[in-house]
Order: structure tokens, then sequence, then C-alpha cells
């Protein structure tokens, strides 16, 4: 489709009318903080879901919803805002945390690697019998994303910026590698993501508890924080602000108490 | 090559004695490269006398004829017609003050209300540090200057203002930001305390998302968001 075709359709020809007066970062700003939030509100969803593994019946129950193929477009749908929100997240850090000032050649890679992606997970799921080792499969991701991690922190040790936007930044570092890896093995194989035992079996190591409890709190805080900066975006008074703060803090608090018991008590 | 264009300008109004917004569709005939504010003047002269809008040196270095065309942050005086009818591909425009102050009348904004902004950061130089020795000018290096000297190209104009993606009530805004940002990299100042406070505050740089729409639309070319990544970075400090 040439961009004078794809004109034709309001919301496109609306996004490239922004990209010719404001630029293609200003669009895919945009685009970040939507994703941002549809994952917000999805990471809520996904928590409650879990929580119903405490009685695998449930689950399963629940779970068979899901199986049908409409639901199955619907979850490949949702790795176009991960993949996006992570990788443009990654374009971000390089940019403010890194230096790095070729952002255009790093916009078009976000734009390259999110479609390969999104590629290798439908095959994935079209498949659905892949077979990999989870403790491999975490520990090699989990100490690229502690890596990644460890580099982000040495950089901002001279900013004088706050606690809070440095672990956002922290956080995201983190959770770079660590969300698209999370829903790629989520599908590599049905069972994996569905079948309560499986799911069970595999919390039961210790090591991937902590990983699942890693991923749980800096995605929590990583959301709220998130969330919590575009409000703030449009709130001038102290007062809005201080409560608004104060409900994403008891929200967030909640859910991740919830996925704490639940990770906990498997 | 064409000598003239037939062009619509649809021109956002307002009235403050009756407390009223509208469009209003101007059509005229104007050479390739008249500018903008000569199409104001000749509105001005020809149609309506009414209608009001700001400039000074019509030079691009006061910034007072900043206005929105086409939803796009630019400075009247130095936008000619040619360039526009090839930057929108049309010769319908659709023009607005920008929505960084309150509206005095029609495309004039209220610059005192938008300065407030630039003069919470104070910029100017607060403690200036001594030469090291009596009778002898600051020098600053060539190196030293380098880091810092496009920031001074700023002539506050709000373009970048206009075209940020955070809000103007809680922002203090990219020109505001770069004003405080120059002053922490001018060896020249010795107080840096208070700009470091103002850029790290809640209306500083915590409302930036990189969004680089202020670098896209600057008139002189300066790129405001690679200076806000530097303070973010924590990069400006050093010298």
């Amino acid at each position: 489709m040439t961009s004078s075709t794809a004109e034709r359709y309001p919301l496109v020809r609306y996004f490239f009318h922004l990209h010719r007066i404001k630029g293609w970062p200003y669009v895919v700003s945009w685009a970040h903080r939507i994703s941002g939030v549809l994952l917000a509100g999805y990471l809520l969803f996904h928590v409650t879901t879990l929580a119903s593994l405490r009685n695998p019946a449930a689950f399963e129950n629940k779970m068979q919803t899901f199986a049908a193929l409409f639901p199955i477009y619907v979850e490949w749908l949702l790795a176009v805002p991960v993949i996006f929100h992570a990788l443009n997240g990654g374009r971000l850090l390089l940019y403010e945390v890194f230096g790095n000032r070729r952002d255009r050649l790093v916009l078009n890679w976000v734009m390259v690697l999110s479609g390969c992606y999104l590629l290798l997970l439908g095959i994935f799921m079209a498949l659905g019998n892949q077979q990999v080792s989870p403790v491999f499969f975490w520990s090699y991701l989990a100490l690229s994303s502690v890596l990644f991690t460890y580099m982000t922190i040495t950089r901002l040790r001279i900013s004088g910026a706050s606690k809070g936007w440095k672990l956002q930044r922290i956080s995201a570092a983190f959770l770079l590698l660590m969300i698209p890896a999370h829903m790629l093995f989520m599908h590599l194989d049905p069972a994996l993501g569905r079948d309560a035992q499986v799911i069970i079996a595999r919390m039961n190591n210790g090591f991937i508890k902590l990983v699942d409890l890693l991923l749980l709190i800096g995605v929590m805080f990583h959301a709220a924080y998130g969330v919590r900066g575009i409000f703030l975006d449009y709130l001038a008074s102290p007062r809005a602000r201080t409560v608004c703060t104060g409900v994403i803090v008891l929200v967030s608090l909640y859910f991740t108490w919830q996925g704490v018991q639940m990770i906990v008590s498997i | 090559m064409k000598t003239s264009y037939d062009l619509t300008l649809n021109i956002r109004r307002y009235d403050p004695y009756q407390n009223r917004t509208w469009v209003q569709t101007y059509q005229l005939e104007a050479g390739r490269i008249m500018r903008f504010v000569d199409l104001f003047r000749k509105i001005n002269d020809e149609q309506d006398a009414t209608l009001a809008w700001g400039s000074s040196c019509e030079h691009g270095q006061c910034g007072s004829c900043s206005v929105r065309i086409n939803g796009k942050p630019m400075l009247a005086c130095e936008l000619l017609v040619e360039n526009a009818v090839n930057e929108f591909g049309s010769t319908t425009f659709f023009i607005e003050p920008l929505p960084v102050a309150s509206v005095v009348r029609d495309l004039v904004i209220d610059t005192d209300q938008a300065y407030a902004r630039i003069d919470q950061v104070k910029p100017y130089i607060i403690s200036p540090r001594q030469p090291a020795a009596d009778g002898e000018a600051h020098q600053i290096s060539p190196e030293e200057l380098d880091r810092y000297v496009d920031a001074t190209r700023c002539i506050n104009c709000f373009c970048c203002s206009a075209a940020c993606i955070a809000s103007h009530d809680t922002f203090l805004g990219p020109n505001a930001m770069l004003a405080a940002i120059v002053r922490v990299m001018d060896p020249r100042e010795d107080e840096k305390q208070q700009r470091l406070e103002t850029i790290y505050s809640e209306n500083g740089v915590y409302r930036c998302h990189s969004s680089q729409a202020c670098s896209f639309v600057c008139p002189k070319e300066i790129d405001v968001a690679h200076f806000m990544a530097l303070a973010k970075q924590g990069a400006i400090t050093s010298s």
C-alpha cells in the first residue's frame, strides 16, 4: 500500500498529517502513550485471571474461553502494543539515557523488529508444538535483562532526576526483553499458558518464582509510574495530582499483592 | 513556474468584547515569494482592517509573529507562499493563534502570560563567576561553548511549546527548559542549584516525553530535544 493509497483512510490521513507537521517521533510518542495505557489495563485483567490459578479447575474453565480461534487472534493482536511499546521504550532509553542521536535509524529498526516478532509469534501460535526448557529459556533472558538493567543503572548514576523517574527507566530496561519473551514463551505451546497443572509445575521451581516476582513488581511499577505521568501532564492542581497519585498507588499495590500471593502460594 | 497563487485563508478569530470565536475565510491572490505576514497585511489593506495579528522585526529574530498554520507552529514572517503550498500540498490554509497563552484578539496572544514561564527559570546570570584575575574578562573555551551555543539561538517564539506532546498547563515548556539548561551549562554562571531544582521539578523535565516535536518545528533549527535529553541524562552539569 503506497502512502497516497493509505491516505484515503481518515485515521491514516490524520497520522500522515501529524507526521508532516510534527515529525514521526511525535506520532510514535502518541502511539507509545496509547499502547502503554492499553497494556496497563490488560495487566490488571491478566493478574485477576491468573489469581484464579489457586483453583486449577476454575482457571482451566476460564482458559477454555481463550482457546477459540477469535480469542487466539486477539491474543496475537495484543502482541502489537507489547512489542511496539517494548522496543520503542528501548529507543527512548537509547536516546535519553545512552545519548544516541541516530534516532531515525533506531526508529526504523523498531518497526522492522516489531514486524519480525509479530511474524515469529504468529508462526509459533499457529504451530503450537514447540518444546523449550523453562529454566534454560528464562536463565538466558533474565541474564540478558539484568545485564542491560545494570548498564542503564550505571548510565543513570550522574542524572539529577528523581528516584521514581530513574526507576521507571531501570524497570523499562529490565522489561524490554522480559515482556516480549514472556509473551513468546506462553505461546510456544498452548499447554504452557492454559494448562493449570503445567503452569503450577513450572512455578514450583524457585528460580521461575523469582523471575515471575521480578516481572510482576517491575511491570506494576512501570505501569503505575507511566499512567501517573500521563495524568500529571494534564492535572495542574497539586491536590488533584496528590489524589491521582494516591489512587494509582493503592490500585497498583492491591494488584501487586494479588499477584505476589498467587506466585508465592503455588 | 507559477508567479501567483489563489489562496484561501481560514483564520480563527476572537472578539474579546463579545467573547466570540469564529473562523473567517479570506480569498486572495498572492505572489509566490510573499510571506504570510504580507498576506495578513494585504487582508488588512484590501479586505478587513479588523483582523489582528502580531509582528515586530519580520526577520525571524523576535518570534512575535508565531501562528499555527494547518496545525504546525511557524513564524509567519519566514513562511513564503510557495514554500507553504509545497509543504502542505494545498492552497487552503487554516491559521490559528498559538495555544500557549490566552488569546487577546484574533491571532494575538497574551505574551506576558507566555513569558511568565520563561521568567520562572530566570534566563539571566544570577551569580557571575569571577574571572581568574581582576580586570580580566571571563573566557569560555570553544569546546565549552560548542556544547551549548546552539541553545543560545532560541528566540522564544513558543513554536516548540505549541508543538509539544505535553500539556501547556503543566509543562514549563521546551524553550523555558532550554533557557534553564543554557545557564546551567554556561561556565560564567555560579548559581546552578536554582535552575537544577526547576529542571528536575514536576513541571520540568519529567513532563518531556522525547516526542522531539520541539526540534522538528524550531524555526532556528535548534535540536531542543537533544538538550532536554542531556538534562535527563545528567550531562549538563559536568563543566
